[in-house]
């Protein structure tokens, strides 16, 4: 491969990392678009206030998943490293992103929940049924468990994957 | 920083004069797809161009090609958790699959090598990289300096390799004699 290729190729390659990360970010964008929409069709400031909290929220996930989780560049990291320790290294990284998504992927978004709970009940112009409130939080609290029960048993996996590595380092 | 007296065009194109058939060969180990197998290769040359930034020399430039190779590989694997249909195994686990007791032996010797591929195809990362090393003509003591397992370790997996595929293609020739 020639360095003009090369030099080509790795502005490509450099390109499909910010498309991978923007992927992850592209589902909280379009709900942040939506809740933004949401919010100038209302009049209602109660309502305003919780889609401002839900899009803060989003907001503050995406940047917990830039922070922890984006797809990095590891070419020296690769080099350097033995195989066992660099794959060790990132089933860790993976694991605790997960492992641990209540307070950086699903808690950010809960005050905005809660606040949009509020604003249905007290809504005066267009008052909502206490069931029908209920009902839908009742789905939300559902899809977070389901979000959380996944995670944890995907970390789980990736932990036993770690100590597969852990042994197989140990064995002489 | 590279090592000193090479610049990093120099030493990748070094490494790819030496290596890229090897490289080749590994990303062919590593996927199916020849499209994706096109995309891994490109990404493990664009991956050892860029890891050059930073070899100082403490390890030879095979080591570190191979590292860099078997690391990009094995990231790829993991990104493709999510769609794979099969769970991978360990090399214990293989020799205990059906498919790897119908054997690689087949009519011709490119059939036999397309089968063996296919059964490492379905290694986990570390297995695969041990088996691919090996069948690269590497010794126990390199594997081991790339891998990270023990000379120990790397020893009794390649004798487990060995008898793996001495079973297959000579049961193979025995087939068709």
């Amino acid at each position: 491969m020639s360095a003009e290729v090369l030099h080509k190729r790795a502005r490509k390659f450099e390109r499909t990392i910010f498309l991978r990360n923007g992927r992850e970010y592209g589902g909280a964008l379009i709900a942040a678009l939506a809740f933004g929409a949401f919010a100038t069709k209302t009049h209602d400031v109660l309502f305003r206030i919780a889609y401002a909290l839900l899009i803060a929220g989003l907001g503050w996930v995406v940047f917990q998943l830039h922070r922890k989780g984006a797809a990095r560049d590891l070419s020296t990291a690769m080099g350097t490293s033995a195989c066992l320790q660099f794959l060790r290294s990132e089933l860790e990284r993976q694991r605790d992103l997960i492992a641990n998504v209540w307070p950086w992927y699903l808690a950010p978004l809960v005050p905005g929940f809660i606040a949009l709970t509020v604003a249905g009940l007290l809504a005066g112009r267009y008052p909502v049924n206490l069931a029908t409130v209920a009902w839908l939080d009742g789905i939300v609290a559902l899809v977070f468990w389901l979000v959380w029960k996944m995670n944890q048993r995907a970390a789980r996996s990736l932990q036993r994957s770690i100590d597969e590595l852990n042994s197989a380092e140990s064995q002489h | 920083m590279s090592d000193a007296g090479h610049t990093q065009d120099e030493l990748y194109g070094e490494a790819a004069a030496a290596y890229g058939a090897a490289l080749e060969r590994l990303a062919r180990a590593y996927e199916a797809d020849p499209d994706l197998r096109r995309d891994l290769l490109q990404e493990i040359h664009v991956a050892l161009w860029r890891s050059f930034l930073g070899f100082d020399g403490r390890c030879s430039l095979r080591t570190w090609i191979y590292r860099v190779a078997h690391n990009v590989s094995a990231s790829h694997v993991m990104r493709q958790r999510r769609t794979r249909t099969q769970a991978l195994v360990g090399l214990e686990e293989l020799e205990n699959l059906p498919d790897a007791n119908a054997g690689p032996q087949a009519a011709d010797r490119s059939q036999a090598l397309d089968r063996l591929m296919t059964l490492i195809q379905r290694l986990k990362p570390l297995d695969r990289h041990v088996i691919l090393s090996y069948l690269e003509g590497l010794d126990a003591a390199s594997i081991a300096d790339i891998t990270g397992l023990s000379s120990g370790n790397v020893a009794t997996k390649i004798h487990r390799i060995k008898s793996m595929l001495a079973r297959w293609f000579q049961q193979g020739e025995t087939d068709h004699e």
